[in-house]
C-alpha cells in the first residue's frame, strides 16, 4: 500500500508526460475494444445469419454431402417424417425443416436461365430466416398454396432478368428422379433478395410439395435443424452424429463461408492493428519510465545507497507503470463501453461488406474476454516496459548513479 | 572488542582509457564503536573513494575490507545492501532526501525497508524528528524547508535505525557557518547518544574539536 502511495506520488511528478502516456494507453485500449466490440457484433451476426439460413445442424442421406448425385434426389431421405418427429421430441430442438434442393431451367416463353431451387415449408421457413431475407415485392410463399397454381418467389436479379412482375407466370423445366424431363408452370409470388448477388441471379423458392412434385418424388434433400442456442450446435451435433451413425451431419459451420472469410479477414485486420497499438503502448510506456529513471538516477543512488535491494528499486518503477497503464485502461474500458452504449442508441448505418449489396447497423459488442484479455495484455506490456527500462539503472554503479547531475 | 571497520592496504585505481588514476594507495584505518572520526584533505585527495568504500557502496581494487571482523571481499550486491540497511547510515553534501516524500516519510523510509511494524515506526520516526526538531515540519516536503532542515532530515534518516556506523561525506560544505555548527553539534550528540560511530568527510576545521580520531589524507595517502 505504500509502495502503492509512493508510486502515485512518482507519478505526479511530472503530470504532462503521465498524462501523455495514459492518454496514448487510453486511446490503445479504446481502439482495440472498439475495433474488437465491433468485429465481434460481426462474427455473432454473420453466424446468427449462417445458421438461420442453413439451420444449426442439417441431417441427410450418408453420401449427401460428399458424393456427386448421378440422377436427382438419389441421396434424398425417405420417410423423413418419422425422422422429423424422432428430432423434434428433443427439447434444444425447436424446428426440423425438410427441404428439396434442386436444379433446371426457368423460362417465361421467350427468356430462360438456370436456377437453383429450394422447396421450402412456409410454415417455418420464412420464421427462421426472418430479418436475413428481404421481400422486395409481393409476399412470401402462402401457407396453403391451391394445389394447380404453385408460386414461385425469385431472387431479385433474376426478376430483373425476366423483367417479371408479381402474378407473372414461369415455367420450371427439371429432370425427375427417374431421368425424364418435368416442366410446371409456377406464378410469381414475391421478389426477395438475401444480400449476396449471386444468391439473387439464381435462387428461386417454392412449396416443397411443388418441388417434390416437378421433379416426380416424395423424398427430401435434407432437414434443416434449428436450436434454441446456437452455442448447443456443436454438443448437439457430437452426441446427434453418434446416435444417427447411418445418417449424414453437417453444422452451419461447414457452409459458412462468408462467415469463416470475413472473420479470417478480420481477425487478420484487427489483430495487426492490436499488436500495432500494443507497441505503441509498449514503447510510449518504456519512454515515460526511461525518462524517470534518467531524471532520477541521483536517487535511486542514494536509495540503494541506504539499503534498498536493487530488485525493490525496479519493483518501484514497475509499480509506476502499473499505475499509468491502470489508470489509461480504465479510461480506455470507459470510452469503448460508452461508446458500444452510444451506437446501440445512435443506430448507425454501416456500408455494405464486400460481396454484399445491403447494410446494416454498426454496433459495437462488449464482449468480457476481449475486455479481460485486453486488460490482462496491457498489464503485462506495462510490465515487461517499465522493468526492461528500470532493471539497467538499478543494478548500476552505486557511487555512479550518486555522482549522477 | 572488534572494529566495526577495518581496512588494510587498501587502494583504488581508476581506469580511464589507457590512464590510470590512482585515488587511495595503501590505506590502513580502523574505528571502534567509540569513533567520531574526520577524514581530512585537500580535494581530490581521496576522502570521498574511502568513504564510498567503508559504506559498501564501492570496492577497493586492493586490499581487505573488514566489516566487524568480516571480511566482505566476496559479499554479493544483496549482502552489501542487507549490511548498509541494518547497520550503516548515510549523510550526504547534497542531502539527498526523496523529494516526493515528506519529511516524516523520509525519516520512516529505511524503517519500512527494515519491516517495521507501522505502530512502532510511528513512535520512533516520531521521537526522532522530537530529538532533530522537526515534528513541526513533519507534513513538509523536502522542498519546503531550509538546507540545515533538510541535512537534518537527513540525520534523523541516517539515525532511525540506529546504524553501527554513519558515513557523512562533507554534511556541512552546503550550509552556512551557523547552521553548520549546529549539524556538527547534533551529530555529535547523536554519537554520544545513540553510541553510534561516525566517519565524516570534512574540510571544516571547527569538527576537529569534536572528534577523537583524525585521518589527513593526501594524494590517495594517509599522512
Ligand atoms: N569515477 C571516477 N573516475 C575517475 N577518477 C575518479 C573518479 N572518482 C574520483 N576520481 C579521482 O580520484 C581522486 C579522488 O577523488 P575523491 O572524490 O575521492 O576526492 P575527494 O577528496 O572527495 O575530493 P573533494 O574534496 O573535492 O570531494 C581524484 O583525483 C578524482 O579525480
Ligand atoms: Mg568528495
Amino acid at each position: 500500500m505504500k509502495w502503492l502511495k509512493l508510486a502515485i506520488k512518482n507519478v505526479l511528478r511530472n503530470r504532462r508526460r503521465a498524462l501523455v502516456t495514459i492518454l496514448i494507453t487510453a486511446v490503445g485500449v479504446a481502439a482495440i475494444l472498439i475495433g474488437g466490440g465491433f468485429a465481434n457484433f460481426t462474427y455473432v451476426s454473420l453466424k446468427e445469419m449462417a445458421a438461420r439460413s442453413s439451420g444449426h445442424l442439417i441431417v441427410a442421406h450418408k453420401n449427401y454431402f460428399d458424393k456427386e448425385e448421378s440422377v436427382p434426389m438419389e441421396f434424398g431421405l425417405n420417410d423423413s417424417n418419422s425422422l422429423t418427429k424422432k428430432l423434434k421430441s428433443d427439447e434444444d430442438i425447436r424446428y426440423v425443416i425438410p427441404k428439396v434442393e434442386f436444379t433446371g431451367l426457368i423460362s417465361n416463353g421467350e427468356k430462360s436461365t438456370i436456377f437453383m431451387g429450394s422447396g421450402v415449408d412456409p410454415k417455418y421457413e420464412f420464421k427462421v430466416k426472418g430479418p436475413f431475407l428481404t421481400i422486395d415485392d409481393g409476399n412470401i410463399l402462402s401457407k396453403r398454396e391451391k394445389e394447380n397454381n404453385p408460386q414461385v418467389m425469385l431472387g431479385k436479379k433474376m426478376a430483373k432478368y425476366f423483367n417479371a412482375k408479381i402474378n407473372d407466370s414461369l415455367t420450371l423445366l427439371s429432370t425427375t428422379v427417374d431421368g425424364s424431363l418435368n416442366a410446371i408452370d409456377v406464378t410469381v409470388q414475391g421478389i426477395f433478395s438475401t444480400g449476396i448477388p449471386e444468391l439473387d441471379k439464381r435462387s428461386i423458392l417454392v412449396n416443397i410439395n411443388t418441388a417434390q412434385s416437378l421433379l416426380s418424388t416424395d423424398k427430401i434433400s435434407n432437414l434443416a435443424l434449428h436450436l434454441r442456442e446456437t452455442e448447443a450446435t456443436f454438443s448437439k451435433y457430437n452426441k446427434l452424429t453418434r446416435e444417427y451413425a447411418d445418417l449424414g451431419w453437417q453444422t452451419w459451420l461447414d457452409t459458412a463461408f462468408f462467415y469463416v472469410g470475413v472473420k479470417e479477414l478480420y481477425n487478420r485486420i484487427f489483430g495487426l492493428l492490436g499488436f500495432i497499438i500494443i507497441m505503441m503502448v509498449f514503447f510510449s510506456i518504456y519512454n515515460t519510465v526511461n525518462m524517470s529513471v534518467v531524471e532520477r538516477t541521483r536517487e535511486i543512488g542514494t536509495l540503494r545507497a541506504i539499503g534498498t535491494y536493487s530488485n525493490e528499486v525496479t519493483r518501484n518503477f514497475v509499480l509506476e507503470g502499473l499505475v499509468i497503464s491502470f489508470i489509461g485502461a480504465s479510461i480506455g474500458i470507459s470510452i469503448a463501453a460508452l461508446t458500444s452504449l452510444g451506437l446501440s442508441i445512435a443506430e448507425i448505418q454501416m456500408p455494405p461488406p464486400p460481396g454484399r449489396t445491403s447494410s446494416y447497423p454498426l454496433a459495437v459488442d462488449i464482449p468480457v474476454n476481449l475486455y479481460l484479455i485486453t486488460a490482462a495484455i496491457v498489464t503485462v506490456v506495462c510490465i515487461i516496459a517499465s522493468w526492461l527500462s528500470s532493471y539497467k539503472a538499478s543494478n548500476r554503479s552505486i557511487v555512479g548513479a550518486l555522482s549522477h547531475v | 572488542m572488534t572494529n566495526i571497520i577495518e581496512t588494510k592496504n587498501i587502494s583504488k585505481q581508476y581506469e580511464q582509457g589507457d590512464l590510470s588514476v590512482s585515488a587511495l594507495n595503501d590505506v590502513n584505518i580502523s574505528l571502534s564503536n567509540q569513533a567520531f572520526a574526520a577524514l581530512l584533505g585537500p580535494s581530490g585527495s581521496g576522502k570521498s573513494t574511502l568513504l564510498n568504500i567503508c559504506g559498501l557502496i564501492d570496492k577497493p581494487t586492493q586490499g581487505a575490507l573488514y566489516f566487524c571482523g568480516e571480511n566482505i571481499a566476496d559479499a554479493s550486491d544483496k549482502e552489501l545492501t542487507t549490511i548498509r540497511r541494518n547497520k550503516l547510515g548515510f549523510i550526504f553534501q547534497g542531502f539527498n532526501l526523496v523529494p516526493v516524500m515528506s519529511v516524516y516519510d523520509n525519516v520512516e523510509y529505511p524503517l519500512i525497508l527494515l519491516g517495521v511494524g507501522k505502530k512502532l515506526r510511528r513512535e520512533r520516526v516520531t521521537a526522532m524528528l522530537e530529538t532533530v526538531g522537526l515534528l513541526p515540519f513533519k507534513k513538509h516536503l523536502p522542498d519546503q524547508v531550509s538546507g540545515g532542515q533538510k541535512q537534518r532530515v537527513a540525520i534523523a534518516r541516517a539515525l532511525i535505525t540506529q546504524p553501527r556506523l554513519v558515513i557523512a561525506d562533507e554534511p556541512t560544505a552546503n550550509l552556512d557557518t551557523q547552521t553548520a555548527t549546529d549539524i556538527i553539534n547534533l551529530m555529535y550528540t547523536m554519537h554520544k547518544d545513540f553510541g553510534t560511530a561516525f566517519i565524516i568527510a570534512t574540510h571544516d576545521e571547527r569538527m576537529s574539536s569534536h572528534c577523537n580520531i583524525e585521518y589527513q589524507l593526501h594524494d590517495g595517502a594517509l599522512q
